[in-house]
């Protein structure tokens, strides 16, 4: 056992040490706030960039220059540069166990999708030229691209498809096990042709097609989890776990004239901060994903383009309604009377994003989202009145849990300030994600926040969220009505009946469904001036380099 | 104590200049703690949108936060919180800690051998790793926090008191009253504890500057209260994103919490000083 000694005597080393340890603070904070200016207060933080708002600046004296040009003069003339991109630590590398973005980033560059999803989240040919959907929805045949080839130089096939989609559909315990067990057969109608036949119709088939984990891998392959060999646009030459991945351009792409990039390299950050301090520093060109205080600290910067996209990822703040008091559902009604969600958008999130209607079905899903569809504009008295009526006119005390990520914990205090003036007395619980998640607590506790990342089709967060027997219903929501549209709106193949279900559903859940989805998120971006070409997509490890361009000098 | 000799030692305080900042220091903070709801201009989580992000002004002293809360109201109201959670945390360790020490020093033997290396224990882990660990297990509130102080801090005062009382048990006075057959408590607290006292009394001032250090750690680490709670640890730690864009949101919590620590150590130098004159 370790003895302290018993120097308690020592008063001034004690003071020494608490007066270093005060400073500290002070000093600490000085780091960060001494290299940029305050924004002035006029700068309405509603207004939106599209990036393009600096003239790209004179050379400035940064690493960025020397390094890039070395990259320049590496391989063969027509491609150039190296872009250094600052994502997360991976710890999957094989495509079937990959789920966080950086690991999808490094897969999508490695490997290629059959159907890939483009920035405006329109299903779009990959591997595929193209597809064919019989009459009956259930037959989709899938023309290959030609002269395409692994990185060991062998030849791609209809075979190399049917395997990788036998292998995601059939490993159980993964994603892609339930997502495509609708998938009765694959196989190849020809040497470069595959045929999918399904059990049921799914008018969102193209677009699991383009899951996350489908990369197309070589039959037999069985060192996806330790080796690269993909079709894709880049070739790993070197990967240091917890460090970085460094690519070159795969000289036998398929896509004439892509990757336009010499090089690409990942670099690992564990920290936003200081993978914008990097950024500043011109030690990486890009970075996706980050705060929207350090986003709004980089628009300023020279010789950085930013931009921010639209996404439909959104923070829920749902009630369970199984049990008092929200099995009223006078209770929620209130509470989205109280929410003044234009001033959420405003505060929380800067003005970055989209107003939310309450509904997971947003303004990025263009045809089904339905504008007209607003939850009623704050009204106090009506709230009180309704909450009077649910029996809690003395009022109501709740716990709000929410994780410590994001914008959660403000958001949590600014709706316990807007519930207080209907007297609801928030107390507000701000959890570490695995706590918050963990042991399942979340789908346990009554009152919660619970962010949503942003998916290509509406469809998934209506049958693992809100219907009666969804895995994740955390606000145990059942109500016949909305099963029954959800369920016409992801069987049928009339696009029209789709969207009026669609339309019903955010009608519905506007009016009296348990979650209030105050604001759809907007993704991030920064890129240094000496690049061009970057299309943002709102699930930011899909962001494809194929097309990015160096105009460095 | 008596009064003219508490005035003569305040006297004696004041003498010197760094103990006199020090005192002054505390309280000040103490007369803000006390009379913050009044003097504060806006409630703790009142959220004025139009306001949001401003810099220092005359409507707003400190400026306002991202969300729009007064920077100045939520400093002087933290004061409250941070005073009352660190004042009753300290004076709960330190009568846990004062009476294990007074038993432990008296009776020494097995007692005093168990006890202390239960004490070496909990004083090998460092006090903030325990904090995490005993927040960790009881949940995050008010309360837990005063718990945490009260088992982090109550080792330190019983060996500091113990250390004393060995010092002052085979004195003459406390065996004239042991042969009278004075009882324990009488023995512990009339013939032991005066002049014990004075180690005490600093060993308490310098809980309580650590106490408040603590108390803002943990809440600016997110684990001790909870937001929106105006906790200048959690202030510092809410601004600490927004630091390029609002500097004023954390810079004025961090100096609140730098001032008053330095403020209680400079006066528990000066405490000890007149105390052992």
């Amino acid at each position: 056992m370790i003895l302290l000694g018993t120097n308690f005597r020592l008063h001034n080393k004690r003071l020494a040490a608490a007066l270093l340890v005060a400073l500290m603070i002070a000093l600490a904070a000085c780091g960060g706030g001494a290299a940029t200016e305050p924004p002035t207060s006029d700068e309405t933080p509603s207004s939106t960039q599209d990036g393009a708002t600096e003239e790209p600046s004179a050379p400035q004296e940064n690493p960025a220059q020397e390094e890039s040009t070395e990259a320049n003069t590496g391989s063969d003339q027509e491609r150039a540069g190296t872009l250094r991109v600052a994502m997360q630590p991976i710890v999957n590398i094989d495509p079937i166990a990959i789920s966080s973005d950086s690991e999808v980033l490094v897969a999508n560059h490695v490997y290629d999708y059959l159907v890939d999803i483009d920035h405006l989240s329109n299903p779009v040919p990959r591997l595929a030229t193209g597809w064919n959907i019989s009459e009956d929805g259930l037959t989709y045949t899938l023309p290959l691209a030609e002269g395409v080839t692994w990185h060991d130089g062998s030849p791609f096939s209809a075979e190399d498809v049917v395997w990788t989609f036998d292998r995601l559909r059939t490993t159980e315990g993964t994603p892609t096990f339930d997502l495509y067990a609708n998938i009765a057969n694959v196989e190849a109608t020809g040497d470069l042709e595959v045929t999918f036949t399904l059990t049921n119709p799914n008018p969102f088939f193209l677009y699991d097609l383009s899951d996350n984990h489908a990369l197309i891998l070589k039959a037999g392959t069985t060192d996806a989890d330790s080796n690269f060999n993909g079709t894709g646009p880049f070739v790993v030459t070197n990967y240091s776990p917890e460090d970085r991945i460094e690519m070159v351009a795969n000289e036998n792409y398929f896509v004439p004239d892509q990757p336009s990039l010499a090089g690409l390299d990942i670099i690992f950050f564990n920290d936003d901060t200081a993978a914008i301090e990097a950024l500043r520093g011109g030690q990486i060109d890009l970075a996706m994903r980050m705060s929207t205080a350090l986003f709004e600290s980089l628009k300023e910067e020279p010789g950085i383009i930013t931009s921010d996209v639209p996404t439909n990822g959104f923070d829920l703040i749902r009630l369970r309604s199984d049990r008092a008091p929200g099995d009223d559902p006078r209770v929620m009604q209130a509470l989205k009377l109280a929410t003044d969600r234009e001033a959420i958008l405003n505060v929380v999130q800067q003005g970055y994003g989209a107003l939310g209607n309450d509904s997971p079905i947003g303004p990025l899903y263009d045809a089904y989202h339905d504008e007209t569809v607003m939850p009623p504009a704050r009204d106090i008295e009506a709230a009180r009145a309704l909450l009077a009526e649910a029996g809690y006119e003395d009022g109501l005390q709740l716990t709000l849990h929410t994780p410590d990520t994001g914008n959660r914990p403000d958001l949590a205090a600014v709706l316990k300030e807007q519930w207080s003036e209907i007297g609801v007395d928030v107390e507000i619980s701000v959890e570490p994600e695995s706590v918050y998640y963990g042991d399942d607590g979340w789908l346990e506790v009554d009152l919660g926040i619970t962010g949503w990342g942003s998916r290509p089709y509406p469809q998934f967060y209506l049958d693992v969220m809100l219907v009666s027997d969804a895995i994740w219903n955390e606000s145990h929501f059942s109500d016949a009505e909305f099963d029954a549209l959800a369920a016409t709106a992801g069987t049928t193949l009339d696009e029209a009946e789709r969207i009026q279900a669609y339309s019903d559903i955010q009608r519905l859940l506007a009016d009296r469904g348990p979650i209030i989805i105050p604001y759809y998120f907007a993704q991030f971006g920064a890129i240094s001036d000496q690049f061009e070409g970057l299309n943002l997509k709102a699930f930011a490890g899909r962001t494809d380099f194929r097309t990015i361009r160096y105009l460095g000098n | 104590m008596r009064l003219h000799g508490l005035l003569a030692g305040l006297r004696r305080l004041f003498a010197s200049r760094t103990t006199a900042l020090g005192t002054t220091i505390v309280l000040l903070f103490i007369l803000v703690a006390i009379f913050a709801p009044i003097l504060a201009p806006y409630e703790y989580n009142q959220q004025i949108y139009s306001d949001a992000r401003q810099p220092p002004s005359s409507t707003h002293w400190f400026g306002t936060d991202h969300l729009g809360r007064d920077v100045f109201s939520r400093v002087l109201l933290g004061a409250g919180d941070i005073f009352t959670l660190a004042g009753v945390g300290t004076l709960l360790a330190v009568i846990t800690g004062m009476a294990f020490g007074l038993l432990s020093g008296y009776w020494g033997d097995l007692f005093d051998e168990i006890l202390m290396r239960l004490f070496d224990g909990l004083l090998a882990i460092p006090a903030l790793l325990l904090s995490l660990l005993l927040l960790g297990t009881l949940g995050p509130s008010r309360n837990s926090i005063l718990i945490v102080i009260l088992v982090v801090y109550t080792p330190i005062v019983a060996r500091v008191v113990r250390s004393a009382v060995l010092s002052v048990k085979n004195k003459s006075f406390v065996e004239a009253a042991r042969l009278q057959g004075e009882s324990l408590g009488r023995i512990l607290f009339r013939e032991i504890l005066p002049s014990v006292m004075p180690t005490l009394a600093v060993e308490a001032a310098l809980r309580f500057s650590y106490a408040i250090f603590l108390v803002a750690s943990l809440g600016f680490l997110g684990v001790g209260v909870q937001p929106p709670s105006p906790n200048w640890g959690l202030m510092v730690n809410e601004a600490r994103p927004y630091v390029s864009q609002l500097p004023w949101a954390m810079y004025f919590p961090a100096a609140a919490i730098a001032v008053v620590v330095i403020g209680v150590n400079l006066m528990a130098d000066g405490v000890k000083r007149v105390l052992r004159a």
